[in-house]
């Protein structure tokens, strides 16, 4: 359940999915020890990075963060049933040693033995599985409850005041298996299980929760060791690391800023060595290629942002034709150009491109620009009186794309279009949970898990948290997204996914804006860095030059 | 006519001692007159007066035209300013929002003026526990600093959707609710002054009602020190509501104003300067303007000064 605040900074889960195989080849990690100097040729391991960061919101606890500042350096503490691969998202065994079901909706977990913990203790089945119940247990309110919804059990562990505390889905076969029974088959729960909130927790954690969150332990590649609020976060390399995604510098040093410009600044001082997102200032007329030379790189990746409208408030524009005109009105390519300077890709359906069971142009013409076009359409429909509004959260930097969007409708169907901020983002949500929100407004998606699934279900169906559509409810919608979960193979459950997209397409319920990409930036003293699937400088790749 | 013997008292030590009597006032109108400082001031007011009255006096583009094409162009022949982020005519919403910050400019030094001055007199008219009171009230509003007051009261009333009237003053009520103390306190000195002044005492003494002393006597004679400051005030003012409209607080779109001008060029520092160059500059020649007033109409009614 992410939403983007802000386009700049990536919300959201994810995985910076640890270097797997590359780097791991050349591995002369025998000289790097206690961060000595390296005089190895490029591309050794070794030496201490200082990143950018910002202030988690919540203290370091895995089932309690889903926002990237504390996720950020989760994914660096924590290693998770399965990996997601940098490249592609492509889920890969990291403490399971299996994950199997027959019928999708009981899935037994077996794990490695001898996984070691950072406290020195071993991660064991029950490790999980109290860690998930603590999670989903409602009086807890940790935020990273919903991932626990598909599990048996949740919707009676997750009230308010509950006082059952295990949800009756999981059950601890041995000290290195255990079973999960979903309330609904579930095709692809496996690949959801790489997500932080789904990491296991050694006992210490519920000895103290409250002085957990500040000396984190997890079983990942990185701990922490300096935890200055307000100031920086450091993690050093963890020297019994079991598994096998494990990282290259010994230390990492996230620097947290309140703004983008100042990361910018200092990067281009040398003050830091890799910074997640280039602020909109360097973006313009491409100046940070100028600033940085080759020192940058950029990437699709799982992001979608949409404006939206909740079709029982606005009821003049419950037309779907209405919507589509809207639509079609919107000059995404010149915005995308001349606001975002190309980090943007005009979408042209509802799910990422980076994710599994994407299909091409899912919107077809209603996503192209054609003033004639949405002029006619809207006229046929009978046209719009009165005053349109974009409504965008104030805190976020969405001002010149939502104006320039209004501008767009404004000139195309000749209707008075305004951007409206709201206060905050917090605002902005409740607002759009009790259905007080008229007009259009915009709301940006990052996927949790690399699925079709993840763009669909969340946001679109009855009942689900993220659908402030009025709510948007279709029958067929509903029953293709059932049989999906239900479906044998992930294939067969992509082909049913698709066919709900194109739903969504004919029912113009959100109007697709962008797939929004990631533009990162590095120093002179590191080597080329990736970007993930999820969107982050795959950290626990990056090796210093020279 | 004791008002008029003190006056001419006063100046008879002037420069120019030759020439009729004249009062204060009618001194101080001489004295602006020759000052070339208050003609320029008093010329750039008028341009930008007019331009707020009648914008399109001065340009025939509309300001909301959005040509997004041709966004952040540099200035051309065409648009002679360049274009900003959204593809606006700089020249013309330069123009345009000249409107805004003038309003509330003019109608916040109103607002602070009338407070201000009404409850200085009454302070130091009638002293004894209405002036602790005032005062104490005073010094308690002056605490709260004027940027942090109307961030927080801006904050507490978000505008969004408003009317073009109702967003301006809200920014008006914003700053003049916390604008008035200084001008309280000066006030009740430059009373404090005039009071003890035989003029003053022989028309109590004749028996002339409160409000007939403040009306003729006090306030002509008192009046100086607050047209200065107020004019002054004037031009503060108008660079207070750019910064909060700057921080996003003050008037909002699709109000046309500089402070939203710039707040909306500041991400082109590096890379396009020209679309904050332009309202920078209207922003600075406005409130330099109004200062360069201030300082001319201070050295006509000082005369020490002269």
């Amino acid at each position: 359940m992410r939403r983007t605040a802000r386009t700049v900074a990536i919300a959201g889960i994810s995985a910076v999915a640890l270097l797997a195989t590359a780097c791991g080849g050349d591995s002369d990690d025998t000289t790097a020890t206690d961060g000595n100097e390296t005089t190895a040729a490029e591309g050794a391991a070794g030496g201490e990075i200082v990143v950018d960061g910002c202030t988690p919101e919540n203290p370091l606890v895995a089932g309690n963060t889903s926002e990237t500042c504390g996720g950020d350096v989760l994914e660096m503490i924590t290693a998770r049933l399965v990996n997601y691969n940098a490249d592609d998202a492509s889920p890969e065994n990291d403490i399971a040693e299996s994950i199997e079901t027959e019928d999708n909706q009981t899935f037994t977990v077996k794990i490695k033995q001898g996984y070691m913990f950072q406290d020195g203790t071993e991660v064991k089945a029950q490790n999980f599985v109290d860690a998930w119940n603590y999670t989903a247990f409602g009086p807890n309110g940790q935020t990273g409850s919903y991932f626990m919804s598909p599990i048996e059990g949740f919707a009676e562990v997750n009230a308010e005041g509950s006082t059952v505390e295990e949800l009756s889905g999981l059950e601890v076969v041995d000290d290195y298996t255990f079973t999960i029974r979903t309330s609904e088959p579930v095709s692809n729960l496996p690949v959801r299980l790489g997500y932080t909130a789904f990491a296991p927790q050694p006992d210490a954690f519920f000895e103290d929760p409250e002085s957990f969150g500040k000396a984190p332990i997890g079983a990942g590649p990185y701990q922490v060791t300096e935890y200055n609020d307000g100031q920086s976060i450091v993690v050093e390399k963890f020297a019994d690391y079991s598994g096998d995604f494990g990282g290259q510098v010994d230390k990492i040093t996230f620097r947290i800023y309140q703004d983008q410009d100042a990361a910018y600044n200092d990067l281009l001082a040398g003050q830091i060595d890799v910074i997640r997102t280039i602020p909109q200032s360097a973006l313009i007329d491409d100046k940070y290629q100028s600033d940085l030379g080759d020192r940058n790189t950029q990437r699709e990746t799982g992001r979608f942002n949409y404006v939206g409208i909740n079709t029982v408030v606005s009821t003049d524009l419950a037309d779907p034709a209405i919507r589509k005109a809207i639509s079609m009105a919107i000059d995404r390519e010149t915005i995308n150009e001349q606001i975002f300077n190309n980090s943007y890709t005009p979408a042209t359906g509802w799910v990422s491109p980076v994710v599994d069971g994407y299909q091409e142009n899912a919107c077809g013409e209603f996503c192209t620009y054609d003033p004639e076009a949405a002029k006619a359409m809207l006229d046929e429909a009978g046209g719009y009186d009165g005053e349109l509004t974009l409504s965008y959260n104030g805190d976020g930097d969405h001002k010149a794309w939502t104006e320039a969007t209004c501008n767009s409708i404004s000139q195309a169907l000749d209707i008075s279009c305004t951007a409206t901020p709201v206060v905050d983002f917090a605002t902005f949500l409740t607002q759009l949970g009790n259905g007080e929100m008229t007009g259009m407004w915009r709301l940006g998606w990052v996927m949790d898990y690399p699925s079709i699934e993840n763009f669909l279900a969340p946001i679109y169906a009855e009942g689900a948290d993220s659908n402030y559509f009025g709510p948007y409810v279709n029958e067929e919608f509903e029953s293709l997204l059932t049989q999906a979960a239900a479906a044998p193979s992930l294939d067969e459950a992509n082909a049913l996914y698709q066919q709900a997209e194109l739903l969504l397409a004919e029912d113009m319920v959100a109007i697709p804006m962008y797939y929004p990409k990631t533009t990162i930036g590095w120093s002179e003293k590191v080597n080329p860095v990736t970007i993930t699937a999820f969107g982050r400088p795959d950290l626990a790749s990056v090796t210093l030059a020279q | 006519m004791t008002e008029q013997a003190i006056v001419e008292t006063a100046h008879s030590s002037d420069a120019n001692p030759v020439g009729e009597a004249r009062s204060l006032g009618a001194d101080a109108r001489r004295a602006l007159a020759r000052n070339p400082l208050f003609w320029i001031s008093a010329t750039m007011i008028f341009i930008f007066v007019l331009m707020a009255i009648w914008p399109s006096l001065f340009t025939n583009t509309d300001p909301t035209e959005a040509v997004l094409s041709q966004a952040r162009e540099r200035p051309n022949s065409e648009a002679w300013f360049g274009r900003d982020i959204q593809g606006y005519d700089i020249y013309a919403r330069v123009i345009y929002g000249a409107r805004a910050s003038i309003l509330v400019g003019v109608f916040t030094t109103l607002f602070t003026t009338t407070i201000g001055a009404a409850l200085g007199i009454t302070a130091a008219y009638f002293g004894g526990w209405t002036d602790s009171l005032i005062s104490r009230v005073t010094d308690i509003f002056f605490a709260i600093p004027l940027l942090l007051g109307a961030i927080l009261f801006m904050s507490a009333f978000p505008s969004s959707n408003d009317p073009y009237f109702v967003v301006v003053f809200k920014v008006v009520a914003a700053i003049s609710l916390l604008g008035w103390p200084a001008l309280t306190r000066l006030m009740r000195s430059s009373v404090m002054q005039v009071l003890p002044n035989d003029y003053v005492q022989a028309a109590r003494a004749l028996g002339a009602s409160p409000w007939r002393i403040i009306r003729s006597h006090v306030i002509p004679n008192s009046l100086g020190p607050i047209i200065v400051v107020a004019t002054i005030n004037l031009g503060a003012y108008i660079a207070l509501e750019a910064t909060l409209s700057f921080l996003g607080i003050g008037l909002q779109p699709p109000v046309i104003s500089w402070g939203v001008s710039i707040n909306d060029a500041i991400v082109g520092l590096r890379t396009t300067p020209h679309m904050l160059f332009f309202p920078s500059l209207f922003l600075s020649l406005t409130v330099l303007a109004f200062i360069m007033l201030g300082d001319a109409v201070r050295d006509a009614y000082d005369p020490k000064t002269r």
